[in-house]
């Protein structure tokens, strides 16, 4: 029996170039850059000063159920995009089978905010004024929990905090479970505020850049943290073509894998991405010539960009030198357990509409980074079959592909 | 503190992030190509070895830690720049 | 055509002991992990128990390995891992010809990882922070230290559902299995007794006073119940393609025939809808099992003392299990265990096939007067001889989320 074809049918994206589709992908296309000084907390101590922070998010447009006061600022940011994919999506969630329909999400850090509240209090000996609302608010299972409390969805609800790779994963996850008929509808993606903790880490490793995050350059210096929410709505196209719904693209499959090598540097071979980029091929019953689009890793660092331009090799071959990979970390800094959510979302709007994000930044090419990374200006490109790869701590690999829909196009 | 107090200090440490035993650890043993360790362990050693004395070694100096001997002339040299 | 999926091996490190054989002794022997906690001070909170693993020691089952990059929760994870791969007969060898996966379920994986870190950063400031510890701050970073220890290839992923994330990450990785995706998964759950949690559950009014009917243990299904006693520990499955595991001489323990999954909206506020999110759960296992109500053997239920949580869970139960509870054994080994968070459904599930084994249901331990309209007659504090052929477990999570799995013995 033909294992059911499953489609995206809506994308909500909360980012720091833009929050909602429409405005996101324009200025995706645009080379918005996201990236200023951090303004959460006072960045004096260290020797970085940069993020990509989301300013002026007002979580109350977006909630009818939840108090904002009650939520963390990932949950907040995973509602909204959450909301706004079903809205893109045309789907009136009274007409839902709520028991059907579930959430699968992705997180790097859950709720930061809030054991840095606790640690707050903790070290200036006020921890009494910590209560009940840690443990609300607190743990990551929340940030699907949430999601499904404001729109009263019943189904599966998952968390799958993978760090920088979550979005896949969770993305992968929700795709099993329509296959596997366990809901009609799912809302897969990833989300995560900006942290303290992340960013003190992340300085710590040296892996922070000063100013800009300038992936495959070759004087790229690091990452830029940042934070946002990516949600797409995923159903079987039967069911989104009887309701006449508006077909991004299909998801064909996806591949996982571990690189059991280090928590924080990357198999020096490219193993694992290796293998995760032939196993979702695979799973998609393509070949590596039927790809064309790569939505880069990319998080800038001199490591990841060179093993990451050695892998695609690896699986491509010559061909590498003819498919267009971007990072669009180079505007959005990376969101973390959000990153790959964004950009499955953007995977499935190129294949819509045959365009292609730039890689912002890119100056001087690297010898080591030798391939088309659409430098700097957005590109008319026709997508028949995009990659989209993620990489994290703890050897986390997951490649999800996506396909042009041939509905979306008559 | 003198350099021997400092070296032993120091010397511990490695021990308690490495498991290595303090005697295998030499004063010249590079720590990458004669014990091993990975850029993260090292990277721990140097910023706990900051902690420990209370120092900042700016990151173009971290990059010239590579033995036991490194380690403590870096500190020993920072110690004395907060004394002065 | 979906594949069948067994259990080969079991790994398990908890307060009542790091092997199956001894876990079930102590349960059926009403022996407590529950005990004055040790691991730090409780002090001005309203709960001074827990099940905590006392002189836990990695090295016991890793060797001589360097453990510093891991922190507490990492070494039970890859101590159990250890113990559940030499269990199974997947020696390094062995591991050389098939990549086996590892799924991890935690509720809060290092927060005190996360908090120590932070504290650090706070205290002495964000140039003398760990960065070995930075990289035990991501919430999969147990099953990532894990992996590399133990040269862990396959798929790899951590599921973080609440207290339901065990019970998850077995049905995440049987889905995975039974459709092609691997041969050999661990899968289970984990987490660690530590301030951080506990003062959260302490906080929020869940767990059980030291002043209460049973001297400040937890009393599942009891009237006089006030909540639940933290716990901690890690238990793994292996979990392997039937064909798979049959070709190779595997050692066949049980068969995971079903699962099912819902959320309580509610968060446990509404008894309706949480009892019905629990319905739902069972009944969506069941069918996935292709099992009738009257054909479930026994149930490990969830039920940790709590007082809205035990109450949705016996009505849950009689909604799934269509008002055929009356003749049905029940055991909830959290008597004994303390809420053990991440580990718990695991913990339930190897219980489980012990009572497989030898025919003896733990009783609920301390448990005088049930509940008056809970719906289970055989609920009690003594042991029961039962033939247990199928049996269902139920993990209920303390706001919202609901897991139900179904095991079937394999002779």
């Amino acid at each position: 029996m033909k294992r059911a074809c499953i489609v995206v049918t809506g994308i909500g994206v909360v980012t720091p170039i833009g929050t909602g589709r429409e405005q996101f992908w324009t200025n995706l296309l645009a080379g918005r850059c996201g990236i200023g000084p951090v303004r959460s907390f006072d960045t004096g101590a260290y020797r970085v000063h940069r993020g990509a922070e989301i300013q002026d998010f007002l979580p109350e447009a977006y909630l009818t159920n939840l108090d904002a006061a009650h939520l963390g600022r990932a949950s907040q940011f995973a509602i909204a995009a959450a909301r706004l994919a079903l809205t893109d999506a045309n789907v009136e969630i009274a007409s839902l089978d709520r028991k059907r329909a579930g959430v699968s999400m992705g997180t790097t850090s859950g709720e930061p905010r809030e054991v840095e509240r606790f640690d707050d209090f903790f070290v200036s000996k006020k921890l009494e004024l910590v209560g009940p609302e840690f443990l609300a608010l607190y743990p990551s299972h929340v940030i699907a929990a949430h999601i499904a409390c404001e729109l009263q969805l019943g189904g599966v609800n998952t968390v799958i905090p993978t760090a920088c790779a979550a979005g896949n994963y969770a993305i992968a996850h929700a795709f099993d479970v329509l296959r596997a008929g366990r809901a009609d509808l799912m809302l897969a993606g990833g989300a995560d505020a900006f942290s303290r903790i992340t960013f003190t880490g992340f300085a710590q490793l040296g892996a922070i850049a000063p100013e800009l995050c300038q992936p495959f350059d070759r004087f790229r210096k690091g990452m830029i943290p940042g934070e946002g929410a990516g949600v797409l709505v995923l159903e079987s196209m039967e069911r989104a073509k009887k309701r006449g719904a508006r077909i991004y693209a299909e998801i064909t499959g996806y591949g996982l894998s571990c690189d059991a090598h280090h928590m924080t540097a990357a198999h020096p071979a490219g193993e694992g991405a290796v293998r995760a980029m032939r196993k979702a091929l695979e799973q998609s019953e393509l070949r590596s010539e039927d790809v064309g689009y790569i939505s880069a890793h990319g998080t800038g660092t001199l490591i990841n960009d060179r093993l990451e331009t050695l892998a695609v090799k690896r699986v491509f071959g010559e061909a590498s030198y003819s498919i267009p990979i971007s990072s669009i970390k180079s505007m959005l800094g990376h969101t973390m357990g959000a990153a790959s959510a964004i950009e499955a979302a953007v995977c499935a709007l190129a294949c819509f509409h045959d365009r292609i994000p730039p890689t912002i930044n890119l100056e001087e090419p690297d010898p080591e980074c030798d391939l088309d990374y659409v430098p700097n200006f957005a590109r008319e490109h026709s997508v028949q079959v995009a990659m989209n790869n993620a990489y994290a701590f703890g050897g986390n690999n997951a490649s999800l592909i996506l396909k042009r829909s041939e509905t979306a196009h008559q | 503190m003198n350099t021997d107090e400092i070296k032993a200090s120091i010397k511990s440490s490695i021990a308690r992030i490495t498991n290595l035993d303090p005697c295998e650890i030499s004063d010249t043993a590079s720590y990458k190509d004669d014990l091993q360790l990975d850029s993260l362990t090292i990277l721990e050693i140097a910023v706990d070895a900051e902690y420990q004395f209370q120092v900042k070694i700016p990151d173009e100096l971290l990059s010239e830690i590579h033995t036991v001997n490194d380690t403590v002339s870096i500190v020993q040299r920072h110690l004395e720049m907060v004394v002065a | 055509m979906r594949n069948r999926v067994v259990i080969t091996g079991m790994g398990i490190v908890s307060s009542l002991g790091d092997s199956p054989f001894d876990l079930h002794a102590s349960l059926c022997e009403g022996r407590s992990g529950i005990k004055p906690i040790e691991l730090f001070n409780t002090e001005g909170l309203a709960c001074s128990l827990g099940a905590e693993i006392r002189s836990f020691d990695a090295k016991k089952y890793l060797g001589g390995r360097n453990l510093r990059p891991l922190d507490r929760t990492s070494r039970l994870v890859a101590s159990a891992a250890q113990l559940a791969l030499d269990d199974s007969g997947l020696t390094d060898v062995a591991r050389n010809t098939v990549e086996v996966g590892l799924v991890l379920g935690t509720m809060f994986c290092s927060v005190r990882t996360i908090s120590e870190f932070d504290r650090r950063s706070l205290e002495a400031g964000p140039a003398y922070a760990s960065p070995m510890d930075f990289s035990n701050t991501v919430i999969n970073a147990a099953a990532g230290q894990t992996a590399i220890l133990h040269k862990l290839r396959g798929i790899n992923s951590t599921i973080s559902t609440s207290t339901t994330s065990s019970l998850q990450a077995i049905a995440y990785a049987t889905d995975i299995i039974r459709t092609g995706g691997a041969q050999v998964i661990l899968a289970g759950g984990a987490d660690e007794l530590c301030f951080e949690s506990f003062y959260g559950f302490d906080r929020a009014g869940l767990l059980c006073r030291s002043d209460n009917a049973a001297g400040g243990f937890p009393i599942p299904f009891d009237a006089r119940r006030n909540g639940t006693a933290l716990g901690e520990g890690a238990a793994l499955l292996v979990l392997e393609n039937a064909a798979f595991a049959c070709e190779r001489g595997a050692n066949v323990i049980a068969e995971i025939t079903g699962h099912g999954a819902s959320y309580d909206c509610s968060r446990g506020t509404n008894d309706r809808e949480a009892a019905e999110a629990v319905g739902l759960s069972i009944r969506q296992a069941l069918n996935d099992a292709f099992t009738l109500p009257h054909e479930i053997d026994c149930l490990s239920a969830s039920a940790n003392g709590s007082l809205a949580g035990d109450r949705h869970e016996a009505q849950g139960a009689l909604l799934g299990l269509n008002g055929q509870t009356r003749s049905l054994p029940v055991t909830a080994i959290k008597s004994m265990l303390g809420e053990t968070l991440g580990a718990s459904g695991s913990l339930q599930a190897i219980a489980m096939v012990e009572t497989m084994r030898d025919g003896v249901l733990p009783g609920i331990w301390n448990l005088q007067e049930i509940e008056n309209d809970f719906p289970f007659q055989l609920a009690t504090p003594d042991n029961r001889h039962i033939d247990l052929k199928t049996g269902l477990i139920n993990s209920v999570g303390f706001d919202g989320h609901c897991c139900s799995l179904v095991l079937a013995r394999c002779n």
